[in-house]
């Protein structure tokens, strides 16, 4: 069966002509390999640093009003970690940024609203702190959606950089317009609360 | 090995381990184990972000990765991941052409995001 052979063209001209059109997704411009010396076929390709400059990196926002807590904070961790894109890089922030609006409206099944319990510890023995899912809620909904979230991201240095990128706010306005967010592609289909 | 050339092969190392030669060369001996298991699996490490990067060049057209390479194999596609991986992130149209080419030779399952429906009590839930 006859198949599209790759075009081994030089790899700045077919770059241009992709990358300004094909425009599924988050598809990002491949600055790095625009010069003529790259060898793109034979040397897997490593992000520089004009690839993940944060100023031109994709904003989403979501809504979290009754959406599972769980499915809502696994997409989210994948769109800030870079995990859709097929430019992803473990050891580099590839990843969007995420708003969360509505935080305190987030849902979830079952009995978890009274029974799911959050611990801390301060640190000095018989210091645990208990609470469970609704007091948490009154006293600082954003934790909820954080929380969740971080356990998703990966643990480390770069870990602790991603999770800067996610934004929660509880109440449907963000101070971020200016980065002109667009919605979060969710394409879990049970992520909305089943009433 | 003498002192010089161990001190040349930990330039770099922290604290006492590049300037003293007791610590240096029982770093610069580990270092030279690492580095000899590791360029075993420096082949693994990129085959498995190959197939990741795959994965996520896949998944925007709705087919996952294990589909994609049955549809492949079934259509005696020879490219390997590296390529393959290498062509999701440059060339995005021929690899939309590749995944096409798959999904007719394994169309698979057809919604992979859906979920299978809750039936009974499971509904309430």
């Amino acid at each position: 069966m006859a198949m599209a052979t790759a075009t081994s063209s030089s790899a700045m001209m077919t770059h241009l002509t992709t990358c300004l059109q094909f425009s599924s997704g988050s598809q990002q411009c491949l600055r790095s390999i625009a010069s003529e010396r790259a060898d793109v076929w034979n040397k897997t390709w490593y992000p520089k640093a004009e690839d993940h400059v944060n100023t031109e990196k994709t904003w989403y926002v979501v809504d979290a009003a009754d959406k599972i807590l769980g499915r809502l904070a696994s997409t989210i961790a994948i769109h800030i970690r870079g995990k859709n894109l097929a430019t992803y890089t473990p050891s580099v922030d590839m990843g969007a940024f995420v708003i969360v609006v509505n935080a305190e409206k987030v849902a979830v099944s079952g009995k978890k609203r009274t029974q799911k319990l959050y611990r801390r510890h301060s640190g000095r023995p018989g210091g645990m702190k208990v609470e469970t899912f609704d007091q948490l809620q009154q006293r600082i909904p954003e934790r909820i959606v954080e929380h969740a979230v971080r356990g998703m991201l990966p643990k480390g240095r770069l870990g602790r950089d991603l999770f800067t990128h996610l934004k929660v706010y509880t109440g449907p306005d963000h101070p971020h317009q200016a980065q002109k967010p667009i919605d979060l592609p969710i394409r879990d289909k049970r992520i909305t609360k089943q009433t | 090995m003498n002192k010089k050339e161990v001190f040349k092969l930990a330039k770099g190392f922290r604290g006492r381990a590049k300037n003293c030669i007791r610590i240096a060369r029982e770093r610069v001996e580990k270092a030279l184990q690492y580095s000899y298991r590791d360029r075993r699996n420096k082949k693994r490490d990129m085959r498995s972000l190959w197939i990741e990067r795959i994965n996520a060049g896949t998944r925007v057209h709705g087919v996952n990765y294990g589909n994609f390479m049955h549809g492949l194999v079934k259509e005696n596609i020879q490219l390997n991941r590296k390529v393959l991986s290498e062509l999701s992130m440059h060339e995005p149209y021929s690899f939309k052409a590749l995944v096409d080419v798959s999904r007719t030779a394994f169309p698979g399952n057809k919604n992979m995001t859906s979920a299978p429906k809750k039936e009974g009590l499971a509904i309430l839930v």
